[in-house]
């Protein structure tokens, strides 16, 4: 009950705070789509690139989220961003490139080789096969390799409020500082919160962007 | 005409390399169906994907109507050739109609004749666009699917049709009839086909060519009769099978061989003491009882012993008729099943033309047989 009064009372600034967590994940997001979708696509056509690469991104995964903000502090200090929002973004955008590099390579890899055959025997370059048939083919999955990397990047952004880049995280280390309950759950819960409706929000999303023929096809098999 | 001389290919490089096709020539004559037969791995398939250059030549030059296809850029060259596969390939997040129009759509035709031709194409194929234009391939069953692909192949009126075991992952009822429907069309349409198969069946009766490959050679490129009588070497025999003198006759029709005079002829009206001794007299076992030119069935001389009157109440009828056009390996069956030598041959409305018997179809055996010792014979 007091943590609802918490927010009640707080309302102007756990929105502000909201708004700005959203902000971080979302652009992060945008970014890590646009570095990894088509780093998933060129890796489909160049098999020796692709261990590489997906090795390159697991390490990534596996570094925790508070050392590579200690690891990027000095670099990123040297021009003068080593605290605030930039390196929290760019954290978030490394942490992202597995699940999405991942999805879009195995999604494209999936399309059954009958279909690209056919599209190539019939005289469709690369990019039309991609545009026509592999990409609408491969959306879904994509799409869950971004929900994933929505989801996990809500979580590690909370942790970003420690270099000062904002967001609902704030409520949790200033919560710890103050030994504030109220705060800390306040926070813990509306980044739990934030995590199942964004969750819920791409699952839809989902259904949604799966081209018709594919959700036809689901239905008859299953 | 398409022109395949002395074409290798050779996958990998240094000790790995494997010969898929080792120095294979062949022409291929416009409008003919020219079927790549032989086991797996023998080279058939590569041999029809080095065509639209979906595999690349390692030695040896592919001509179509005299020019050079590794002149000709990938793509375009695609574009111009139907291609249907075995496991179809249709698009599923595309529409039938989508699905049809891809190579329309690549050569930039307008969507007005984009339409005309999708409905066109579906109507040749047995499915009435109306209902399945707008599906998608998935409410389609196998067989469906299979005709959209043909339908595919033919979209932009390709002179040349590529099919990889295009009907091998339909049920046989369904492969039947697909084929029957596809025979049809192409005796229409006189397109030049490259067809893969490792069915022997299949490529009797598709075939007007059989070209039969082994381990990357061509072993015999010749005519289904001449595969089956007079089979190369021991390969090409046992390719063909033990039962090559079946699979001949599935290859005679039976207005070939049929009997288109026979004496024995009856009406109904006739009386059992005068058929009796009209048949005596010729040394007939039986008589084909005719009514308004129709087959009613048949007597025979122990049945009309003791009878009196007229023959219509005694006619035992055929359990089966013949259309002229049926091959001989159906009637063989028949005669089998039914346990009959001699059986009625009618014409579309069912009119009596003749009839076939068991003597008749030995003879067509033989004499196909003949026909290859004299060729043999000459060759020496």
């Amino acid at each position: 009950m007091s943590t609802l009064c918490f927010i009640s009372e707080n309302m102007e600034r756990v929105l502000y705070l909201t708004w700005e967590h959203i902000w971080i994940v979302g652009s992060s997001l945008v970014i890590a789509m646009i570095i990894g979708i088509p780093l998933g696509v060129l890796i489909t056509r160049h098999k020796n690139l692709a261990q590489r690469v997906l090795n390159t991104a697991n390490v990534l995964m596996t570094i925790p989220s508070i050392a590579l903000f200690g690891i990027m502090l000095p670099i990123l200090a040297v021009m003068g961003f080593g605290l605030g929002k930039l390196p929290a973004v760019i954290a978030l955008v490394l942490y992202s490139q597995l699940p999405i590099i991942r999805n879009t390579y195995t999604a494209i890899l999936n399309v059954p080789p009958a279909v690209t055959d056919a599209g190539r025997g019939m005289g469709m370059n690369r990019w039309r096969l991609l545009r026509e048939v592999e990409i609408p083919l491969a959306v879904p999955v994509i799409l869950a390799g971004l929900r994933t990397a929505a989801v996990m990047n809500i979580g590690i952004a909370a942790i970003a409020a420690y270099i000062g880049a904002g967001g609902l995280g704030v409520l949790i280390s200033q919560g710890i500082s103050r030994t504030y309950e109220e705060m800390i759950i306040a926070g813990a819960v509306l980044v739990s919160l934030l995590a199942i409706i964004v969750d819920g929000a791409m699952a839809l999303l989902e259904r949604w962007v799966t081209p018709r023929g594919l959700q036809v096809q689901r239905r008859q098999n299953g | 005409m398409i022109r395949y001389e002395s074409v290798t290919k050779v996958y990998g490089n240094g000790k790995d390399a494997v010969t898929a096709l080792d120095n294979v020539s062949l022409e291929i004559q416009a409008g003919e169906v020219v079927i790549l037969l032989g086991p797996s791995g023998c080279g058939k398939t590569t041999t029809l994907r080095l065509t639209n250059r979906l595999e690349t030549l390692t030695r040896g030059t592919i001509t179509i109507n005299g020019q050079d296809i590794m002149q000709v850029d990938a793509v375009k060259l695609r574009q111009k050739i139907g291609y249907v596969i075995q496991e179809i390939g249709l698009f599923p997040n595309k529409t039938i109609a989508e699905n049809v129009a891809v190579v329309p759509k690549l050569l930039g035709w307008s969507e007005e004749r984009i339409r005309e031709r999708v409905d066109e194409l579906l109507w040749m194929t047995n499915l009435d666009p109306r209902t399945y234009r707008d599906r998608y391939p998935a409410e389609l069953s196998g067989g469906q699917q299979q005709r959209v692909g043909v339908a595919r192949g033919l979209a932009a009126d390709p002179n040349i049709l590529l099919m990889d075991e295009p009907f091998g992952a339909i049920d046989p009822i369904n492969r039947e009839q697909i084929q029957d429907e596809f025979l049809r069309l192409q005796a229409k349409l006189k397109k030049t086909v490259v067809f893969v198969s490792h069915d022997i069946h299949e490529a009797i009766k598709m075939g007007d060519r059989i070209a039969l490959f082994d381990k990357g050679r061509l072993i015999q490129y010749d005519t289904p009769e001449a595969i089956l009588t007079q089979p190369k070497n021991k390969f090409v025999a046992d390719f063909v099978g033990a039962d090559r003198a079946l699979k001949v006759l599935g290859l005679i029709r039976t207005g070939d061989i049929m009997n288109r005079s026979p004496k024995n002829l009856l009406r109904m009206t006739d009386q059992a003491q005068d058929v009796l001794k009209f048949m005596d007299s010729k040394k007939f076992h039986y008589g084909i009882v005719l009514n308004g030119g129709k087959p009613m069935g048949y007597v025979t001389n122990r049945t009309l012993k003791y009878e009196q009157g007229p023959i219509r109440d005694l006619v035992e009828t055929y359990p089966c008729l013949v259309e002229e056009k049926r091959n001989l390996r159906d009637v063989l069956s028949m005669m089998l099943m039914y346990n009959l030598m001699t059986l009625c041959v009618v014409d579309d409305n069912g009119d009596f033309i003749g009839t076939v018997s068991y003597n008749d179809i030995q003879k067509a055996i033989k004499e196909s047989y003949t026909d290859e010792a004299e060729r043999n014979g000459e060759g020496e």
